[in-house]
C-alpha cells in the first residue's frame, strides 16, 4: 500500500542542526530562527536576496570551501511540480540512500522541473568570531600560496579560501574565518606563515564575503581556478570571486549580454575536464541524446 | 525469462574474449548473496570482463539475449544488491582495479570501479591526501560497489558519504554505450543536467560503472580519540546531543551498545573495554594547533553529559586499537550466530534512546538478540538481529521487528537507509515513505535508462521486475 504524500512542516530542530522553512527566506529569516539556538547556516552569496534565487544563482557560496555546496547542505524540500503538483524530496536527516536522488538533481535543474516551496536547511555552530584576512602580493606569488592552503589540513577549518581578480585592479587572496574566539590567534599565526612562505602582505579586511548573485558560474578544478578568474576578469568591468578549494569561478558582470562570448573559448576545455558553466541569465542547450532522456523524464513526471 | 544459454556463453567468448565466463554450480554458490547472507539467489552465469571496453560487449551481449543482468564488486553490501534476485548474469568488475591518476594539485582522483578502498588509500599514502568513506568493509568494498550504494562510514559525520565526493563516473548503458557524467571538475561537462546525481545510490539500477573520479582531502596532522562510557540510555543521547552541537566538529561519533561491548571483550578481539555500558568513540582532527585547543573542551562534554570514565588519547595505536573494537563487531556476530541482520536507518536524534529501546523490547520480546552499534553523530542506526534462517519462525521474527522498526523510523522522520541502500531487503517498505506523485518521479528514473528493469531487476523498488 502507497502512503500518503507526505511533506515538510516548518520547524527548528536544534538537536539535529536542521531547519525548515520557506525557499523564498532571505538571511535575516534563517538568523532569527537559527542563532537563539547557536546555530547558522552558512552558505549565502547574499543578505537580502530570497535562498531560492542565490540556489538558482549558483551551486556554490563562499562558505563551501568548507561545508560543500549547497546540495548538501539542503537535506530536503517541498517541490512544486510546473502544473503545481507538489511532491517531498529528500529528508530532514542529513544522511539517506532511499531511492534515487532527486534533491540533488532537481537542485542542479535550476526552473526547468519547477521549483522549491521549502527547504530543509543544515545549520551549523555559530561561533563568536567571524574574522576576515587579505592576502596581497606579485600575482605568482598569489597563485602559489592556494595550493599551499589546500593542501594544508587547515582547508577544514576555512570559511572560503576565494581568489578575487577584478578588470583593472591587482588580484588578491580573500580568506574567511569563523571560530571560537580562544582559537583566532592560532588561524591567524598560519595565514601569517602562509603569508611569509609566499612573500606576501597579510591584512585583516572588513569581516564580508558576499559578493551577490552571480552573472556567471564556471566550475572546472582547484588547480585551473586561479588561472581561469585571471582569464575571465579581462572583460571590461568583470569581477572574477574564485572559489578556491571548490574549483569554481563566480563572474560578475556590467553586462548579462556578454555572456555567450565570454564563455565560448573556454566550453570546450571545460567540457573536457567535466566542467561547464552556468547562469542565470542563459542556458546552454541540450544535445539530441540528452534531449531525448529529457523529454522521457517529462513524460514519465507528466508534465507539458 | 530467457535463460542464459550456451549460445550466449559462445557470443559472450566471441564479444569478449578476454573475459572469464563462468556456469558451474560450483562456481556460482559463491555468487549467490551478499552480506545479507541469508537471502540467496542462484545466478546462471557469472562474467569477469578483463577491462572496461569488455564489459561494455558484455552488457550488450546480455541486453540483446535479454538476460538480467547484475553487476557486482566485493559482494559486500548489506542489504542484498548485488545478487542475481531473478536469475540472468552476474557481472563482476574484480578485473577493472587500475587506479589510473592522482592529481595532487587538482585534489582529485581518477580509479575503475574494481578498487577497493584499501587499494587506493595505500596509493594516496605519499601524496598526504586521503579519500574519507570509510565503510567497515573498506579493506575489500569496491568504489563502484560504495557508488552503487551511496556508502558511508563512521567518518562520514564530518567528512560526508561517497555522493559528496564523487566528481564524475562513466556508466555502460544498456545498449553497450558508455557515457561520462562529470569528470575532474565536477560539473556537468557538456550535459545540460546534473545526471550523475541520479546515478550515484542508484544501487545498479541504471547502468554498468566502469570508471570514477574522486575529489580527495588533505590527511588531518592530528587526531584526538575519545572513549566515554554511560551508564544509559539517557545520558548517552545527552552526550551525543553535545558534541554533535560542539564547534570542533568531531570527525565520527560512535555508539556501541553493552551487547556490542561484551562481544568484542568475550572474543580474542579483546581490547580492554568496560563491560556493562554503553560506549561513545568520538574523534577531533585537524591542525595540531587547532584540536590541542579543543581537547578539553571536548572531554568536558562528554563528562558534563555523565560520564566518570572519560579517556582520552592522540597516540595512532590507541586510536587503531578502538576503531578496530568497533569495526570487528561485524564480523565477531557471524561467528556467535548461524545469520545476522543489520539493519540501517536513519533517525533524529532526539528520538535515539526511544528508537533504541524500541529495538531491545522488540527483539527481547520475540527472544531474537539485538546487537547495537551506530554511527550517532548522523543518527545512523545499525541493530543487528541475530538468529537462524534454516528457522522459518526466526526469520519471521526478524523481518517482523525490521518492519516495525522501519515504521517507527518513518514515523519519527527519518530514512529507510542511511548507507547501506535498499536492495531487496528493504523495497517492500519504499511505499511508506514516497506517496503517488513522489513514487511516480521515483519510477521515472529507470525509464530513462533502463525500462525494462534489465539492470538489477527486483532492487530498491519491489515491482521492478524484468519481463523478458
Amino acid at each position: 500500500m502507497i502512503a500518503e504524500e507526505r511533506f515538510f512542516e516548518h520547524f527548528m530542530d536544534p538537536v539535529d542542526g536542521v531547519l525548515c522553512l520557506p525557499a523564498g527566506s532571505d538571511a535575516a529569516a534563517i538568523e532569527r530562527q537559527a542563532l537563539p539556538h547557536g546555530l547558522r547556516f552558512p552558505l549565502l552569496l547574499d543578505r537580502t536576496s530570497p535562498l531560492c534565487e542565490q540556489v538558482a544563482s549558483s551551486p556554490f557560496a563562499p562558505a563551501s570551501s568548507r561545508y560543500g555546496p549547497y546540495c548538501d547542505n539542503i537535506t530536503g524540500m517541498n517541490w512544486e511540480l510546473p502544473d503545481g503538483r507538489r511532491v517531498r524530496v529528500g529528508e530532514r536527516v542529513v544522511k539517506s540512500t532511499t531511492g534515487y536522488d532527486l534533491l540533488r538533481f532537481l537542485l542542479a535543474s535550476g526552473s526547468r522541473y519547477g521549483r522549491a516551496l521549502d527547504y530543509v536547511l543544515r545549520l551549523r555552530p555559530a561561533c563568536d568570531t567571524s574574522r576576515v584576512f587579505s592576502l596581497r602580493g606579485a600575482g605568482s606569488l598569489l597563485r602559489s600560496a592556494i595550493p599551499a592552503i589546500l593542501a594544508s589540513s587547515w582547508i577544514h577549518w576555512l570559511d572560503s579560501v576565494d581568489f578575487v581578480a577584478e578588470n583593472g585592479k591587482p588580484s588578491f587572496l580573500r580568506i574567511a574565518v569563523h571560530c571560537p574566539a580562544g582559537e583566532s590567534n592560532a588561524y591567524e599565526d598560519f595565514l601569517t606563515r602562509i603569508a611569509a612562505g609566499a612573500a606576501l602582505l597579510l591584512e585583516t579586511s572588513p569581516p564580508d564575503i558576499l559578493d551577490g548573485c552571480p552573472d556567471l558560474v564556471v566550475k572546472t578544478t582547484p588547480e585551473f581556478v586561479a588561472d581561469t578568474a585571471l582569464s575571465l576578469a579581462k572583460h571590461p568591468g568583470a569581477k572574477c570571486v574564485a572559489l578556491s578549494a571548490c574549483g569554481v569561478v563566480h563572474v560578475f558582470l556590467p553586462d548579462s549580454g556578454a555572456i555567450a562570448k565570454i564563455v565560448r573559448p573556454i566550453e570546450s576545455a571545460l567540457h573536457a575536464m567535466g566542467g561547464h558553466w552556468q547562469s542565470r541569465h542563459v542556458s546552454p542547450g541540450p544535445s539530441q541524446l540528452e534531449a531525448s532522456w529529457i523529454s522521457t523524464l517529462r513524460k514519465e513526471w507528466n508534465l507539458p | 525469462m530467457t535463460p542464459p544459454t550456451s549460445a550466449v556463453v559462445a557470443a559472450l567468448h566471441r564479444a569478449a574474449p578476454g573475459s572469464r565466463v563462468m556456469t558451474s554450480p560450483a562456481q556460482m554458490a559463491g555468487y549467490e548473496s551478499d552480506g545479507l547472507g541469508y537471502k540467496s539467489f542462484r545466478p546462471d552465469l557469472v562474467v569477469i570482463p578483463s577491462d572496461a571496453d569488455e564489459l561494455a560487449r558484455v552488457v550488450r551481449v546480455l541486453h540483446e539475449a535479454r538476460v538480467p543482468i547484475c553487476l557486482r564488486g566485493a559482494g559486500t553490501s548489506l542489504s542484498g544488491g548485488p545478487v542475481a534476485a531473478q536469475g540472468g548474469a552476474i557481472v563482476h568488475t574484480s578485473r577493472l582495479r587500475a587506479i589510473r591518476e592522482i592529481s595532487q594539485d587538482g585534489l582529485w582522483c581518477e580509479v575503475e570501479s574494481g578498487v577497493n578502498l584499501r587499494q587506493l588509500d595505500e596509493a594516496l599514502q605519499p601524496s598526504g591526501l586521503c579519500y574519507p568513506p570509510d565503510p567497515s568493509s573498506g579493506p575489500v568494498c569496491t568504489i563502484g560497489g560504495n557508488v552503487a550504494s551511496n556508502a558511508g562510514g563512521a567518518h562520514c559525520f564530518r567528512y560526508g558519504v561517497t555522493s559528496n565526493y564523487v566528481l564524475g563516473l562513466e556508466v555502460v548503458l544498456l545498449d553497450g554505450s558508455a557515457h561520462r557524467f562529470g569528470g575532474p571538475a565536477g560539473g556537468n561537462g557538456p550535459w545540460l543536467e546534473d545526471w550523475k546525481r541520479l546515478m550515484i545510490g542508484s544501487e545498479g539500477t541504471l547502468g554498468a560503472f566502469t570508471r570514477f573520479w574522486l575529489r580527495l582531502t588533505p590527511r588531518p596532522e592530528k587526531v584526538w580519540t575519545f572513549r566515554a562510557t554511560y551508564p544509559d540510555l539517557q545520558s548517552t543521547e545527552r552526550a551525543i546531543h553535545g558534541l554533535v552541537r560542539h564547534p570542533a566538529f568531531p570527525v565520527a561519533i560512535e555508539l556501541m551498545d553493552p551487547r556490542a561491548v561484551a562481544l568484542v571483550e568475550t572474543s580474542s578481539m579483546a581490547v580492554g573495554l568496560p563491560k556493562g555500558h554503553f560506549l561513545i568513540v568520538t574523534e577531533i582532527d585537524g591542525p595540531a594547533a587547532l584540536v590541542d585547543l579543543r581537547v578539553e573542551s571536548v572531554a568536558e562534554v562528554l563528562r558534563s553529559a555523565g560520564s566518570a570514565d572519560v579517556l582520552f588519547s592522540d597516540k595512532a595505536e590507541d586510536r587503531e586499537t578502538l576503531f578496530k573494537a568497533r569495526k570487528a563487531t561485524g564480523g565477531l556476530l557471524g561467528q556467535v550466530s548461524p545469520d545476522f541482520l543489520v539493519q540501517d536507518a536513519v533517525i533524529p536524534k532526539r528520538a535515539l534512546a526511544n528508537l533504541l529501546q524500541l529495538i531491545y523490547d522488540e527483539a527481547d520480546r520475540a527472544g531474537i538478540p539485538a546487537v547495537t552499534v551506530m554511527h550517532a553523530g548522523d543518527g545512523n542506526l545499525h541493530p543487528n538481529f541475530l538468529f537462524d534462517s534454516r528457522i522459518p519462525e526466526e526469520v519471521e521474527k526478524v523481518e517482523e521487528i525490521s518492519k516495525r522498526l522501519m515504521q517507527r523510523v518513518v514515523e519519527v522522520g527519518g530514512a529507510l537507509s542511511g548507507e547501506h541502500g535498499i536492495g531487496n531487503d528493504k523495497s517492500s517498505y519504499m511505499p511508506m515513505v514516497f506517496g503517488p506523485e513522489s513514487m511516480r518521479l521515483q519510477l521515472a528514473i529507470p525509464q530513462i535508462f533502463n525500462p525494462q528493469h534489465q539492470f538489477n531487476p527486483m532492487k530498491v523498488f519491489a515491482d521492478r521486475r524484468f519481463a523478458a
